[in-house]
């Protein structure tokens, strides 16, 4: 019974899991769109693409407000992939 | 690439050489690690490493792709075959180049691809233009010798390959020979590697003395990037500490270059040794370490010749290396011209 129990909340965790990231991808996207209208408003501005100091202040904002179980390396090293992708967004829509 | 930060790097050093590598038109996938921070760039940009390397806080920068393309096996995964007539280099029969280092007399070089053709080599070899370490050394007959080395390849059925030293002599060359060589002293001569280029004529590229295989392949790029795609590679040795050979021939560079490359790969184990005594070792050597075919100096007599007699083979010497490369090819699943062909009446 014991087992019984433990596979079927691994199965409501996995469910969890996958809502989580239907979540997830949701608030990148929407994240995403907030940098491609930056990225045309730094082209207006006559703006670099890469800006160290803000992407500088977004890692230390994220681990700031950090509670864990991840912790801030962690934190840093999964917002350096969301920063770079970001990033290759900008490129593409400036080549556009 | 793959950018590796030292352990000590600031924030701002790997900011500046992001920036750098974003500004070059790369993708990043920066990774921080508890010691040092690695930053991938991807992208077809082709960059110089040595820009990145010189930024202050940079350990190591690693290259994932190599700098050539069309000689690169990634670019064309199977094996280049290039078709002279009925000879196909770069398939499963390696092909035997033979004859002598200069054309010197009609009637020397007549005997030569007798010589060369009764042992099975399937190319005559012959410098009508040659690049010599002096200026005082004999320097070749030109068209005259083309004219008698044509001749002596269409008597006994043979194919021709010649050097060629400058653009100047390509249209010439290209009349009389079936095969363009370019020598060793030439590989990086960029000028005549771009116009063989526009040569429709297979050009054979040798190894420069003091090349790198990274570097020999950049300059096949340069003949195969202007259209010609029928390059053939050679190694003739490379210059080494050693001075008991004239030159230590790189048996090693055949694998390599076959890994990297899908161009085919001829031996030249005369320059390689530069003693005649040595050649049919590096010859079986070769053979046996996958060439796709060989290039050897042959002189009906050596020890008058005008250039090269040390290396020269006398045509005896030739045919026993044939007999001993038809046994050594069939145990790696090659096959070399079968029987000698004055058996089968070719000969006159």
């Amino acid at each position: 019974m014991a087992e019984e129990r433990a596979v079927s909340a691994i199965d409501d965790l996995r469910g969890r899991i996958d809502e989580i990231d239907a979540e997830l991808v949701r608030l990148l996207n929407t994240r995403a769109e907030c940098a491609l209208a930056i990225g045309q408003a730094k082209q207006i501005a006559g703006l670099n693409v890469y800006q160290p100091g803000r992407e500088a202040e977004v890692l230390a904002h994220v681990q700031a407000i950090n509670t864990g179980p991840l912790d801030n390396a962690a934190i840093r090293r999964l917002f350096e992939r969301v920063i770079d992708e970001a990033r290759r967004l900008e490129r593409l829509a400036d080549l556009q | 690439m793959v950018v590796v930060m030292q352990e000590r790097a600031t924030g701002e050093q790997v900011e500046r050489v992001i920036a750098q590598l974003v500004e070059m038109g790369f993708d990043i996938h920066r990774s921080t690690g508890a010691l040092r921070t690695v930053i991938g760039a991807v992208g077809r940009t082709s960059a110089d490493p040595r820009l990145i390397e010189l930024l202050d806080g940079v350990h190591e920068v690693l290259r994932i792709t190599e700098p050539y393309k069309l000689a690169s096996r990634t670019f064309k995964p199977e094996n280049t075959v290039i078709t002279v007539g009925d000879v196909r280099i770069g398939g499963d029969e390696v092909i035997v180049m033979a004859g002598p280092c200069s054309a010197e007399s009609a009637e020397q070089v007549e005997a030569a691809a007798a010589a060369v053709k009764r042992a099975g080599a399937k190319v005559l070899r012959g410098g009508a233009y040659k690049p010599r370490s002096s200026p005082y050394s004999f320097q070749g007959l030109g068209g005259e010798g083309l004219q008698m080395l044509r001749g002596a390849a269409d008597r006994h059925n043979l194919k021709l390959i010649s050097e060629v030293m400058e653009s100047s002599q390509i249209s010439t060359i290209e009349r009389y020979a079936d095969i363009l060589q370019v020598g060793a002293r030439n590989m990086q001569n960029y000028t005549l590697l771009r116009d063989l280029g526009k040569s429709k004529v297979p050009v054979m590229l040798k190894r420069g003395i003091s090349a790198t295989i990274e570097e020999w392949l950049l300059s096949a790029e340069y003949i195969l990037a202007g259209g010609n795609m029928n390059v053939m590679l050679c190694e003739r040795g490379i210059r080494t500490f050693e001075s008991y050979t004239r030159n230590t021939l790189d048996i090693s560079a055949i694998p390599v270059v076959q890994h990297l490359s899908h161009l085919p790969i001829i031996v030249d184990p005369s320059h390689g040794t530069g003693r005649r005594d040595k050649v049919a070792s590096m010859a079986r050597a070769a053979v046996a370490a996958g060439a796709d075919g060989l290039i050897i100096e042959v002189h009906c007599d050596p020890d008058h010749a005008m250039s090269d007699g040390a290396q020269s083979m006398y045509p005896a010497q030739f045919d026993r290396l044939m007999a001993e490369l038809r046994i050594i090819a069939p145990a790696i699943g090659r096959s070399i011209c079968l029987e000698p062909v004055a058996r089968r009446g070719w000969s006159r």
